[in-house]
């Protein structure tokens, strides 16, 4: 069973890319115990080695990133209001209306024009980025100075909470993969694996490229979440993939053609096991496989996903069973890949 | 200023859409009950009393209880809820929200948001509410279990300090008027008023008043205030269309509310040195002293607005010393009138 807990523990931690020191803390103390061997590396991976009862006959590394998408302070005003630049893909009709927490700890609101003073065609249209700020109370710039400071990155506030079955909570990308590699970390493997946590996946796969050099793997498995687009109103042929159908298998996404050998490798286990797994149905989004497949010589890469609504917004959504079942399907491809010679 | 912060943060975290106000209610309800009978009456107003129920002069305070929202239409047959809105929402702020449902118990939502690679257009439009849906994460049996046509859904705000003394939550439109209110009574509450006081916390304001308008029509008072809140500095709204946050509650000067009331509460604010400010419509004010004013054979009526930065969003900020303030003036127009 995968662990819930661990998963509150890290999405409640806040890591917007470049600032991913709580989650990296976080991670180290769950992991020391069980790691042989930790590294911290110049971009702030944590590279983690441990010995299965064999030794490995492909290295497989893990990977999952620490960091979220968010926003961050890139002006102070003369009365004290906050402009910001986004990290990372967040779509602006998101964030309008939102509560935000700046730097180390400053509540601050994202406001707009009240609807009363809107004209024509205003309601419907979403407030461009530029024109959007942060209100942290202060009455100017000096008081505002005193509390935050330029490049204070901005968190959007949300509450983990599961209910009926369904996680909610801020940063499931990719905290729910950290959470599965922990755990990994945390039991007896079959075999040595190296398991790396990246930083700015969102800012353009650069933990990962690095962590993969470092690490020189064979193969790679990515432990991810992709975009479920099974909401109201959107056609089904358009939902990519859908809540509480199992683990999410990419054939090809905007950065990566996968390894064909284990993408069916993952779909066959998952049969063999009796897990429920789909296949992702589009050929859209991106993540660390981008950077470590084709780092050095190359890399065989298999990326296996969870289910997420609403990804980059303030909360995003996955079903409890997705997290329990992806876990169990990682956990036996991993030793199916480590067990086996890579061709 | 503490005991004043706790009461505002009791009066937002209390849910209580138009038509639907029993959860606020009743927490107005508590904090008046020791200084005054409450009653709450069919149309969901809580009306309260102080004073001399004999003399010639009867004021009555109203704030409104209510709050925006919105009101579930259907349930599809994927379990997403269909809203309409109750009030004036702002759409712009409900995609990727996250909101509670009160159903058969309190539920979390998130307002569907589609996924950028599947928006069409430049991501620039926000669909019109009636194209929205709410997520419960729930099948429609599991759904239609716990939620009946007819609930409301409030879009997630609890109420947060920010700096100065200035505090966000949904609901501050308008229970930061509810929390002057009750302030004022607290500051009247050792004197011997030799007035009538009504209170009167109205229902469905952002529906149309209809609270305002019955409980002024019972309780015909000789003169009221209404107490809300308007437009507060803020980027992109000009000067001349809003007051300043945190310079003091804004006395109403409009033709359909009362001059000599209106010079009377202005005076008192000079005399006492309370921080005023002066808010001039040119006609309806858009708040319940519109329709209070033509109750019956008509009341003579006031209004003071507490400044307020992004009404009708989730993020409503005010300053705790606007509340503190319209408190004072009130009570000393009440009291040494």
């Amino acid at each position: 069973m995968a662990n819930i807990q661990l998963l509150q523990q890290l999405c409640e931690r806040q890591g917007i890319s470049g600032n991913e020191e709580a989650v990296r803390d976080f991670i180290v103390t769950q992991v020391t115990p069980y790691a042989d061997r930790i590294t911290i590396d110049a971009m702030g991976n944590v590279i983690a080695e441990k010995k299965g009862a064999n030794r490995a006959k492909t290295k497989l590394m893990l990977n999952a990133h620490m960091d979220e998408v968010g926003l961050i302070v890139t002006h102070i005003d003369s009365d004290g209001y906050l402009k910001f630049a986004t990290v990372g893909g967040i779509d602006k009709r998101v964030l309008c209306g939102r509560s935000v927490t700046v730097g180390n700890g400053v509540p601050g609101v994202i406001g707009v024009k009240p609807i009363h003073l809107l004209k024509g065609d205003e309601k419907g249209k979403a407030v461009p980025i530029h024109d959007m700020y942060v209100d942290i109370g202060a009455a100017n710039r000096e008081e505002a100075e005193r509390t935050v400071h330029l490049g204070d990155p901005v968190c959007l506030d949300s509450v983990f909470h599961v209910q009926n079955g369904m996680i909610r909570g801020r940063a499931l990308d990719d905290r729910v993969g950290c959470a599965i590699l922990i755990d990994m970390l945390q039991s007896d493997l079959l075999y040595d694996m190296t398991f790396v946590f990246c930083v700015q996946e969102e800012v353009g796969t650069r933990g990962s490229r690095t962590a993969a050099y470092r690490v020189q793997p064979q193969a790679a498995l990515v432990v991810e979440t992709t975009t479920a687009a099974d909401i109201a109103g959107v056609p089904k042929e358009k939902h990519v993939c859908r809540l509480g159908k199992g683990a999410v298998i990419s054939f090809m996404d905007k950065g990566t053609i996968y390894d064909r050998d284990y993408y069916t490798l993952a779909l066959q286990t998952a049969k063999e096991l009796q897990l429920p797994c789909q296949v992702k149905q589009a050929v859209a989004g991106g993540n660390d496989a981008g950077a470590i497949h084709v780092t050095r010589g190359g890399v065989r890469t298999v990326a296996v996903s969870l289910a997420c609504r609403y990804l980059h917004a303030a909360m995003g959504q996955i079903a409890l069973d997705d997290f329990h079942s992806a876990e169990k399907l990682i956990m036996k491809l991993a030793e199916q890949i480590a067990g086996s010679q890579s061709g | 200023m503490e005991q004043l912060k706790e009461l505002l943060f009791a009066l937002c975290t209390a849910a209580g859409t138009s038509g639907d106000e029993v959860c606020a209610a009743q927490v107005v309800k508590k904090a008046l009950e020791p200084y005054c009978d409450v009653t709450i009456d069919h149309m969901g107003n809580v009306i309260a009393f102080m004073g001399d129920k004999q003399a010639q002069r009867q004021v009555m305070l109203d704030a409104h209880l209510d709050q925006i929202g919105m009101i579930v239409t259907q349930i599809d047959e994927d379990g997403f809820l269909h809203v309409a809105s109750c009030g004036g929402v702002d759409r712009r702020v409900l995609p990727g929200a996250s909101v509670t449902v009160y159903g058969k118990k309190q539920l979390t939502g998130i307002v569907c948001c589609l996924p950028p690679h599947l928006v069409e257009d430049d991501g620039s439009t926000i669909e019109p509410i009636d194209k929205m849906a709410i997520d419960i994460g729930m099948d429609k049996n599991e759904a239609e279990q716990m939620v009946a046509l007819g609930d409301r859904i409030i879009v997630n705000g609890a109420p947060r300090a920010l700096l100065q003394h200035r505090i966000a939550s949904a609901a501050m439109d308008d229970r930061a008027g509810c929390a002057a209110v009750i302030r004022c009574v607290q500051l009247l509450s050792d004197k011997r008023l030799t007035c009538g006081l009504t209170l009167l916390f109205s229902s469905r304001e952002e529906t149309g008043s209809q609270g305002a308008k019955t409980g002024a029509f019972r309780i015909f008072p000789t003169e009221a205030i209404a107490i809300d809140v308007t437009f507060a500095d803020q980027p992109g709204v000009p000067a001349h269309k809003c007051g300043n946050l945190g310079k003091g509650p804004m006395i109403g000067t409009s033709p359909v509310l009362d001059r000599e009331m209106k010079d009377r509460l202005l005076h008192i604010a000079k005399d006492e040195e309370l921080p005023y400010q002066i808010e001039v419509m040119g006609g309806a004010t858009g708040t319940n002293a519109d329709v209070i004013s033509t109750t019956q054979t008509g009341v003579r009526t006031a209004l003071i607005s507490i400044p307020l930065r992004y009404m009708h969003t989730p993020v409503e900020v005010i300053d705790l010393e606007d509340i503190e303030h319209t408190a004072r003036l009130m009570a000393s127009y009440i009291h040494h009138r």
